[in-house]
């Protein structure tokens, strides 16, 4: 749906004529990402009538206040990596692109914060951030990430939350325009001249502004954030280099910087593994860590490279070698000094020491070690290569490693049977894989991941994706313990998966509040809630009270 | 393979942006670490490589036509290559081969840029891409004792290329290469007048017939001529000889060198020698054409095939281009084996260097954004100390003038040539 004249005029009054487009040829490359073939039958979900490029708070807040005013709805983003992002309820709706904003605004060493804005990525934080001796937290999608995104409107775990604490742990102060288009800042209760609380954003309102698996773009934009920063102990800078003759994606560090060690423990089996990996979290002495991870392995440049390598790994398979990578962990420790750095070390050894583990040379050579170091503390990105597209599958709850091992151990029951079928990546070991990223040492338990890859464009493979997804969300079945199956909000197109809907009687009604919440900042309806929560749920074909699934695009996309 | 042959690589882009970028773990300065000029300068996401796919997907399903503003996007692109390289570090997708493909299709439908459609109608007629009269083609060489190889017969044929036989500015270098080769006692000659354009930048604004006709007339010319090498001074007339005629099936029958490939060979075997101190900082600039879009051409054959249950192969196995195979170091080593030069490297170098600006067509037609891109490169330039940018091509010694020139910039540009006169 087109806008008016008048409304399109209205909106280009806010950011000027250069800086708002409607033409068919650029609208629809804001509306095709990896993940909407899942939900909409189509690479491509709604066309949005209209994008802007504001450069200011000031012109996101007066552009939302068009929309109010016609009843517009909108959405901002930042790389736009995320389906989420991107997709709309209707056609009358305008996407914020925020790539103009862009600037780190203050790194404040002394309070272990930075400002920024929402195009900031978080490498880029890396880079400046370590000039200063700090650090924040590594995505697991990958580098092209935006800090606001991850901290303030999405979801996600990594491989640091260890050190660094979960998504949304870490945001100190907001700036954020409401959907009304007022200018809300939190994170301070005094002077009003700084966005600091060293609690989060004022009086407890993480939940309001971002719940669990962040509100993606469904009420407002978050125009700058203070973000919470740690002690980096690595250079000021540093250089991945390539390796000669080698493609770029071999590029790496000559050795893991000094301040840090690498250390890949392997364990005799899952139950060792997952107690020394208890352990060592709750030792307080990791930086970063990951179960059952291939970090040391040199980054592939292609599919057909990894096959190769694969092949040749299992034809030189040394069963007495004693490496297995899922009985295997990686971890980092670091210190100010060099006495802290080998008290650490001491306690990584006396753990692994105690739950019969062994340092398995190939795991453990230096070069190995540093490519772990680069891809667990900076991230090599999402391997969406491999097969097209992936399903972060599991629910994701935050919970005790013992309840994570039981979910994980039971999705793979199901996702084995799809495996066989050779409809989805099929490692073919029959290892029992079980991963879960540790928050703050483990004091407030652990987020459980796990992905299934699929080919979204084989039909064999994507309706097995479907039906699997429908497994795991259904209230009803045997996953209905463990938790609302967010995984992030990655699986939260609201109109089609109805995660909500059919989740909030099972949980205290939560979805009631979050429709409280979201009537009360958007009373207008404004704010797009594709992947949010309508402020009333629309009709949809129900089996009881279970509300289907609707792949494809129904009327509303 | 034509446009639409690519839908499986329309299909699977991910909007991971990493073609907006050098590839991430090569970052270093913040305020370095773009890699598109066109999302850059142009902001919306159609002006990246993924906006493109997305373009494309939708032509595809007829969502779009093509129309001006279709046509602004595709071709307010210097088609340097360098969110290929991004874009391979994290996928199998061919972004640069996809928008060449486009570009071909504009063509064969009559949509064409005005301002490259007066460069061909040049082209076409004069057998250059410099809108000037065939006749003044050897003029840069007058006055240098040098065999005509029309005439007579030589090892070496030096193909200066269009932008160096008619952009007087740049005659000393052409002439300078020339002199260097045959102090060196290189036995060298031009084709004069004969000489005609290689029909790679024809190729990249989407004019395929153009090459084709280019090629058969070089080999041709070349196999009357007998010469066995043949070195040029511009990288963009390097790629088109020793990768886009292989890529067409018009694969050289004679060795072909860039003007540094040569000078360093020279350098290293001792018939050049270096004695003058030239008393400079410099950095050096990779040009696209020399570099990433320099790396030989690989032809496969073969079919997507899946393993494991869904993982996609090939049968038999790809090998993707990803720049790593452009020429680095030759002209590195020159620089270094340069007496008194003190040579420091730019943030984005080798196959994820920055573009000059002049690239696919933007200099012709859309000069302000090839100066935007030329400045961009200054100042990063400037940024890590040099008093001066050096390359290995025309086109990019031009763009830097005219950027320069815009912005006063105070960076010296010169071609590394001109530092080997210099130095000898």
């Amino acid at each position: 749906m087109k806008l008016t004249n008048e409304e399109y005029q209205a909106l280009e009054a806010v950011v000027g004529p250069e800086y708002i487009n409607q033409d068919p040829v650029i609208m629809d490359t804001y509306n095709q990402v990896w993940g909407n073939k899942f939900f909409f039958d189509e690479k491509h979900s709604v066309r949005p009538a209209a994008v802007l490029l504001p450069a200011s708070t000031e012109e996101v807040a007066a552009a939302v206040k068009v929309c109010n005013k016609y009843g517009i709805l909108f959405k901002a983003f930042s790389s736009g990596f995320e389906y989420l992002s991107l997709s709309l309820v209707h056609s009358k709706g305008i996407l914020f692109d925020l790539r103009r904003m862009n600037r780190i605004l203050e790194i404040d060493e002394k309070n272990m914060r930075a400002v920024v804005e929402p195009y900031v990525s978080v490498y880029k934080l890396q880079l400046e951030a370590a000039k200063k001796g700090l650090y924040t937290g590594r995505i697991g999608v990958g580098y092209s990430a935006g800090v606001i995104a991850a901290e303030c409107c999405h979801h996600g775990c990594q491989h640091t939350m260890v050190f660094t604490s979960g998504y949304g742990r870490n945001t100190l102060g907001v700036e954020w325009v409401l959907p009304t288009g007022e200018v809300l800042e939190l994170g301070t209760g005094e002077t009003g001249s700084d966005l600091f609380s060293a609690d989060g954003p004022g009086f407890s309102l993480r939940g309001i502004l971002r719940g669990r698996t962040g509100a993606n773009g469904g009420h407002g934009v978050v125009t700058k954030a203070s973000i919470k920063l740690y002690p980096w102990y690595g250079p000021p800078a540093w250089q991945q280099k390539k390796q000669p003759g080698q493609p770029l994606s071999w590029g790496q560090l000559d050795a893991v910087p000094d301040g840090y060690k690498v250390f890949v423990p392997t364990f005799a089996d899952l139950d060792n593994t997952l107690s020394a990996s208890e352990d060592l979290c709750r030792a307080e002495i990791l930086c970063a860590f990951g179960i059952g991870i291939i970090g040391t392995s040199p980054f592939s440049e292609g599919n057909d490279e990894e096959w190769a390598a694969m092949k040749a790994m299992v034809a030189n398979i040394d069963p007495a070698g004693g490496f297995s990578m899922a009985n295997s962990v990686v971890a980092v420790i670091g210190g100010q000094s060099a006495g802290e750095l080998a008290y650490k070390e001491k306690c990584l050894r006396a753990i692994t020491e105690k739950w019969g583990g062994r340092f398995a040379p190939a795991a453990n050579e230096p070069r190995g070690l540093a490519r772990a170091f680069a891809d667990i503390m900076w991230s090599n990105g999402v391997n969406l290569r491999a097969t097209g597209d992936f399903l972060p599958s599991s629910s994701s709850p935050d919970g005790s490693p013992a309840m994570l091992k039981d979910l994980a151990l039971k999705e793979g029951e199901v996702k084995k049977r799809y495996e066989q079928a050779g409809s989805f990546l099929a490692m073919g070991s029959g290892t029992r894989m079980v991963s879960w990223r540790p928050e703050e040492n483990l004091s407030i338990g652990a987020q459980g991941i796990s992905t299934a890859q699929y080919d979204p464009y084989d039909p064999v493979s994507l309706k097995a994706a479907r039906d699997f997804i429908d497994e795991l969300f259904d209230p009803r079945s045997a996953f209905h313990h463990f938790g609302v199956p967010s995984r992030g909000g990655c699986l939260q197109i609201e109109p089609v998966t109805h995660i909500h809907q059919n989740w909030g009687p099972l949980y205290d009604n939560y979805d009631k509040w979050v429709q409280q919440i979201k009537k009360m900042l958007d009373p207008n309806t404004v704010g797009d809630w594709t992947a949010y929560i309508p402020p009333e749920y629309p009709e949809y074909a129900k089996d009881g009270e279970y509300v289907l699934p609707s792949y494809g695009k129904d009327e509303q996309l | 393979m034509a446009w639409q042959d690519y839908v499986h690589d329309m299909q699977r882009c991910t909007r991971c942006s990493y073609c907006k970028w050098i590839p991430y773990r090569y970052m270093q300065n913040t305020d370095f670490i773009q890699g598109c000029p066109s999302i850059s300068r142009y902001l919306w996401h159609a002006y990246s490589a993924s906006g493109k796919f997305n373009m494309a997907y939708s032509l595809l399903q007829e969502r779009i036509e093509i129309d001006e503003s279709f046509l602004e996007v595709l071709y307010k692109c210097q088609m340097d290559g360098s969110c290929d390289i991004s874009c391979k570090v994290q996928q199998d997708l061919e972004p640069l081969q996809l928008m060449q493909e486009l570009r071909i299709k504009c063509v064969e439908e009559g949509q064409l840029v005005p301002a490259h459609m007066m460069v061909i109608e040049g082209l076409r007629k004069e057998d250059n891409m410099m809108q000037s009269k065939k006749t003044d083609r050897a003029r840069w060489a007058e006055g240098l004792n040098v065999k005509n190889l029309t005439e007579e017969k030589g090892e070496v044929v030096f193909h200066a290329g269009c932008r160096y036989s008619f952009d007087q500015e740049l005659w000393p270098i052409a002439r300078g290469g020339l002199e260097l080769l045959q102090k060196a006692g290189v036995d060298v000659g031009i084709m004069g007048i004969d000489e005609a354009c290689c029909g790679g930048r024809a190729y990249e604004l989407g004019y395929a017939g153009e090459l084709t006709k280019y090629a058969e007339h070089q080999m041709e010319a070349f196999r009357t001529a007998g010469v066995k090498t043949l070195v040029t001074p511009c990288a963009d007339c390097y790629a088109a000889f020793s990768v886009l005629y292989d890529k067409i099936g018009k694969k050289m029958g004679i060795e072909v060198l860039h003007l540094v490939q040569y000078l360093d060979r020279l350098i290293k075997t001792g018939q050049l020698k270096l004695t003058k101190k030239v008393p400079l900082t410099v950095t050096y600039h990779d040009p696209c054409h020399l570099g990433r879009l320099g790396e030989p051409w690989v032809h496969w054959q073969g079919k997507e095939t899946k393993v494991m249950g869904q993982m996609i192969v090939h049968d038999p196995p790809k090998k993707f281009r990803r720049g790593a195979g452009g020429i680095y170091e030759p002209p590195r080593d020159i620089l270094k084996s340069i007496p008194g030069l003190n040579f420091v490297e730019m943030y984005r170098i080798r196959e994820y260097a920055w573009c000059c600006g002049a690239g696919g067509g933007v200099i012709d037609a859309y000069p302000d954004f090839a100066a935007w891109t030329g400045n961009e490169r200054l100042k990063e330039a400037g940024a890590v100390g040099a008093e001066a940018i050096i390359s290995a091509c025309g086109w990019c010694k031009r763009s830097f003038l005219d950027a320069a020139a815009e912005s006063g910039d105070k960076t010296k540009v010169y071609d590394i040539v001109e530092l080997l006169q210099m130095a000898v």
